[in-house]
């Protein structure tokens, strides 16, 4: 009588493994088959730390400078416009870090890139001008790319610095680099 | 002769003063708005909700904008209109949303273009002055939710506008 129950009480058990492993199984497929997108994208907090590196940086010299932070898909996250600034300043700043985020580099390093005469290293020519035509781009240095694990979750852009440009481009730098450690 | 200089010089140098500051206290200024976007944010972490927030300055202008990690996407759009509704009123969005009710005086100026009547505007005052104005959207409170958190940024803003000399109505 003992050896009945224990004996029923075993195969129970075994049922409820096999049913329990074919469910697991089940929902394992069903997860590595059908899930959603999850991606990186650049967090509120981030875009003020970023921006606020940015202008910091530009302070060095009292620039007022127009900022614009977009997300992976190119989206405003954070736009503020300098003091004195006309909307058009921030609406490039904008244009910068859209630059900078879609082609994943400095907008300075694209405009090489698509420079009218631009060659690769061979001396072959390039002819990427016509990417200066897309809509929300802009040439003009100011733009860098927030990259994590080679994957552009935002960029930066800036206007308005003292020093042009250029410097547009290296506070923009510096506002990557106040959340270098959260991009490792 | 060397004392008369002086007093030309001492009025020359009040008027340089006097003259750009009556500019620029009617106006919003970039350090204003970021104080405003941080209050919103001190706000909703208090609340565990992701908002959206648009300050504009008194012409109806963009001076921040800030879309929330996972914004819905009419949540920036609508935190505008709510600060340009705040702006243009001279008073909160859901005051001037209850005061613009269907079938009262002023039902009328709801056809205006870009207002809404929807709380979670607030204007940011400067004594009597109307600056500029906050729009939140996308709190846990709703329409009342929205107000508070805008009403934060307001306050933050207005408070670095003090020790400066203000006109009075």
């Amino acid at each position: 009588m003992e050896k009945l129950v224990r004996g029923f009480a075993l195969v129970a058990f075994g049922a409820f493994v096999v049913g329990a492993g074919y469910g697991l199984v089940q929902q394992m497929v069903k997860i590595s088959t059908l899930q959603s997108l999850s991606n990186n994208d650049i967090s509120v907090e981030q875009a003020l730390m970023v921006a606020e590196g940015a202008i910091d940086a530009c302070k060095k010299d009292n620039s007022v400078i127009s900022v614009a932070v977009v997300d992976r898909n190119g989206m405003v996250r954070f736009l503020l416009r300098g003091d004195g600034a006309s909307p058009e300043m921030a609406d490039n700043a904008r244009k910068k870090a859209y630059t900078a985020r879609t082609f994943r580099q400095n907008v300075s390093t694209w405009m090489e890139r698509t420079a009218i005469d631009a060659k690769d290293d061979k001396g072959k020519p390039i002819d990427l001008n016509g990417q200066q035509y897309l809509e929300n781009t802009l040439a003009e240095p100011g733009g860098v790319p927030i990259v994590r694990y080679a994957d552009a979750i935002g960029g930066i852009g800036v206007t308005g610095a003292k020093g042009g440009p250029m410097a547009d481009e290296a506070c923009a730098q510096a506002g990557v680099d106040a959340i270098a450690d959260q991009l490792l | 002769m060397f004392r008369i200089s002086h007093i030309l010089m001492a009025t020359a140098a009040a008027a340089l003063l006097l003259a750009p500051q009556a500019n620029a206290q009617t106006r919003l200024s970039a350090e204003q708005a970021m104080a405003a976007a941080r209050a919103v944010q001190a706000y909703a972490k208090d609340d565990g909700s992701d908002p959206s927030t648009v300050v504009l300055d008194a012409n109806g202008d963009i001076v921040l904008q800030l879309k929330g990690n996972n914004a819905a996407p009419h949540n920036i759009g609508l935190a505008e209109r709510k600060a340009y509704t705040a702006n243009l009123f001279k008073m909160k969005s859901i005051e001037w949303r209850d005061a613009s009710m269907p079938g009262k005086d002023r039902a009328s100026e709801r056809q205006m273009p870009k207002v809404i009547p929807l709380g979670g505007g607030v204007p940011i005052m400067v004594g009597n002055e109307v600056i500029g104005a906050v729009g939140v959207s996308g709190t846990r409170g709703g329409q009342e939710g929205d107000t508070a958190g805008a009403q934060a940024g307001a306050d933050a803003a207005a408070k670095l506008a003090q020790g400066r000399p203000v006109a009075q109505n």
